[in-house]
């Protein structure tokens, strides 16, 4: 055992002074905009009400994670918005509305039900809501029978751009080239074919001697 | 008082509630006027806070050396002051810097009194041991001093603490018997 110890310990049994609350909200004055970036949520007060300071496990909300939340909130709301305009507009069949309208209470809300029944996810869809038919129904094209995409590199021009400094201070030439890469798709059951096409740059540095 | 959205609070707010009073403690100490302590603590703060805040979690070593080189700071400026206007600076008692309850037990007087007659420098590290739970590396960075000199002084403040509490307490018994 330490000789120190126990006076050690004598010593942190005395408590400095907590500062005054004059002095807290001459604090938070001074601090002005600067104490509010960072803020800590409070447990619910039938929760127990604990002291403030004793909450250390609670989650903190500090700035950047706030605007990373409202974005994603935001991003994840238009996505629902836009999904559901999408499906009103393009799924619902044409004067549903007005059958729906004339219908009895009862067969109107079982209609409801079939219809949100009808948005069951189905695994083999690439997209969340939508069955492969209801895909195919929209598009207009087939979702099987496609052949493996053909990709074609498609060489346009070159241009010397000329002799420049690198940051290393030793000459260079710049060549630019200019591609375009398509990639294709098709479909022999349907006759259907879709291209794509990106334009694309490759610049070349040709080291140059220096006498 | 500001008002904020429900169920939320400045972080600095629960910081301070965990580390305010050892910081006074230390700007107390590191302070020319006694008046001066809280001044000094919250500008320290407040400048700290303004860089590092955003984060959430400051460490308190970073307001510790902040408040040492403002205490520094501010000496020169004070000393130049006061050969103007030929004032002495005010020590107020150390137990003043704690709580007053300890006004009751007279071993925790006896060891304030014996704290309050170490010397400056070992003082400081006692202070930043005991009550600002630094490590000696901490201090040793806070005080720009190394970490075997620290240590020493503060195995030499404690073997003087360790002397001196008793005869403190020995002392405070003579006084109230003179007194009656």
């Amino acid at each position: 055992m330490n000789e120190f110890e126990k006076l050690e310990a004598e010593l942190k049994g005395l408590q400095p002074a907590a500062p005054s609350e004059q002095f807290i909200s001459r604090l938070e004055d001074a601090l002005g905009d600067a104490g509010n970036v960072a803020m800590r949520c409070m447990p619910d007060k039938e929760e127990g009400g604990a002291h403030p300071s004793k909450t250390t496990s609670s989650p903190i909300i500090s700035f950047p994670r706030l605007v990373a939340f409202s974005g994603l909130a935001g991003l994840g709301l238009a996505a629902v918005w836009a999904m559901v305009f999408y499906l009103s507009s393009s799924l619902a069949p044409a004067g549903t509305e007005d059958l729906v309208s004339d219908l009895a209470p009862e067969e109107s809300q079982a209609l409801a039900e079939e219809s949100s029944l009808a948005q069951v996810e189905d695994p083999e869809s690439p997209l969340h809501g939508l069955s492969l038919e209801e895909i195919q129904d929209v598009s207009v094209m087939p979702v099987s029978g496609w052949l493996d995409p053909q990709m074609n590199e498609r060489f346009l021009r070159v241009v010397d751009e000329g002799i420049f400094e690198r940051p290393g201070g030793l000459p260079a030439r710049r060549v630019r080239h200019f591609f375009m890469d398509e990639t294709l798709w098709s479909n022999p059951a349907s006759d259907t074919r879709i291209l794509s096409t990106t334009p694309r740059e490759e610049v070349i540095l040709i080291e140059l001697d220096t006498y | 008082m500001k008002l904020y959205p429900m169920n939320t609070e400045p972080i600095w707010k629960s910081w301070f509630a965990r580390h305010g009073a050892k910081l006074l403690l230390f700007a107390r100490q590191q302070s020319r006027r006694p008046d001066e302590a809280e001044d000094l603590l919250q500008e320290a703060f407040v400048r700290i806070w303004r860089l590092y805040g955003h984060t959430g979690e400051v460490s308190p070593g970073l307001v510790y050396r902040a408040i040492r080189r403002l205490a520094i700071d501010w000496a020169r400026s004070i000393d130049r002051r006061q050969a103007r206007e030929n004032k002495v600076a005010l020590d107020a008692p150390l137990s003043f810097s704690f709580d007053r309850t300890l006004e009751q037990d007279e071993r925790k007087q006896a060891l304030l009194r014996a704290v309050e007659r170490l010397p400056a420098q070992q003082k400081e590290v006692v202070t930043l041991k005991i009550w600002g739970e630094l490590t000696f590396d901490e201090i040793a960075r806070t005080l720009d001093e190394s970490l075997n000199t620290v240590a020493s002084r503060y195995r030499y403040a404690l073997q003087k603490l360790k002397d001196w509490v008793p005869e403190e307490m020995e002392g405070k018994k003579e006084d109230s018997s003179a007194k009656s």
